[in-house]
Parts: structure tokens; sequence; C-alpha cells
């Protein structure tokens, strides 16, 4: 699972939040400052 | 004497989330309880470290804004997270060295705690965790 950042207090909105050892994902996605990111598996096609 | 004047600023961070703008107080306590190891003969007691009890307190004002205090704690509470402090907002370094209390249990959290005309604050005590510094 890939995650997002929102809120400014846990870094720069936008950026992919990179959780440390020991973090609580799912307090700080219900708190609204990450959000998680849905995998897209497919892939480009090269022509 | 002191060398330095420490104007106390720290970063404090509560499961990743910078909460320093909230904090006014602020303290991270390493405790490695002591046993007891006097032997017959000797005439004082002696101890040795035992398990590590380590305890962090901070006073932060309470705040039910999206994405603040409230929001922060409020899934923490009967749960082991990580904190950490530093001295400073410098980078990390011998004389600014990050302190990081991790796998630290909040066993309370105060959902409300007002005054008339004062601002509310809160007080958390997290117990317990794994201490570790670090300075680069």
């Amino acid at each position: 699972m890939k995650y997002t950042i929102v809120s400014e207090l846990v870094g720069t909105p936008g950026d992919e939040f990179i959780p440390a050892e020991g973090i609580n994902i799912e307090a700080l996605v219900e708190g609204g400052f990450i959000k998680a990111e849905k995998h897209n598996n497919k892939t480009k096609s090269e022509d | 004497m002191a060398t330095s004047t420490y104007l106390a600023n720290p970063v404090v961070t509560v499961n990743a989330v910078a909460l320093t703008g909230f904090c006014t107080a602020a303290s991270m306590v390493r405790t490695l309880e002591s046993i007891d190891q006097t032997s017959f003969g000797e005439t004082s007691r002696t101890y040795t470290a035992g398990l590590a009890n380590n305890t962090t307190t901070m006073t932060l004002f309470m705040t039910y804004g999206a994405a603040e205090v409230y929001a922060t704690l409020k899934s923490l509470v009967g749960t082991r997270t990580t904190v950490t402090m530093k001295p400073g907002s410098g980078a990390n370094s011998p004389t600014s060295p990050l302190h990081t209390m991790q796998n630290c249990y909040l066993e309370e959290l105060p959902v409300l705690d007002s005054t008339v005309g004062e601002l509310s604050t809160i007080e958390l005590t997290f117990t317990g965790g794994t201490y570790s510094e670090t300075v680069a």
C-alpha cells in the first residue's frame, strides 16, 4: 500500500509517506493526515 | 557554570505528526529499574540495571480542527506509537540529538478539559517504549 501526505504536519503534502517503524498508519489515515493510494497494476504497453 | 544558553524550544512529534505548534511542555525520561544485588558480607546496598521503564510526557493545547491535536490522538489511546523530541529544529547532530521513544503506550486521553476563560490544555503520558538517540 502506498500512502500520500495530506497534512503539512506530517510532511510535504503530495509526497509519498514512508512510515518509520512503530508508526500507527491507521491512526494517521483516520485522522486525515495521510491517504492510502491503491496500486495501479496496469502497465503501459510500448508500441 | 553554564556553558551554553538553552531556551526550550523543542520539536515534538507524536506518531509522525509534528505537534510542536501545540505543545507547551515536553519531557522524555529514561529509566532503568534498579535491581538490588547486595550480597552477604557487604555493608552497603549495590544495584544493577534492570528493565527499561521510560516515560514521555507533554502538555498540549487541545484543538479539534481537521488533522490537528484530537485527530492525532483519538486513535492512539490504548495503543503503542512512536514519539520523538529534539532540542531544536536543526539537523540531527551530537549537539541537537533526536530522541525517539518507539512503541510507547498511551493509556489515557483527556477528550475534553475546559475552564472558562482559558485555552483548553491536556497532559499526556506515554509509558514504556524503547529509547534511541540519533545524532546524524
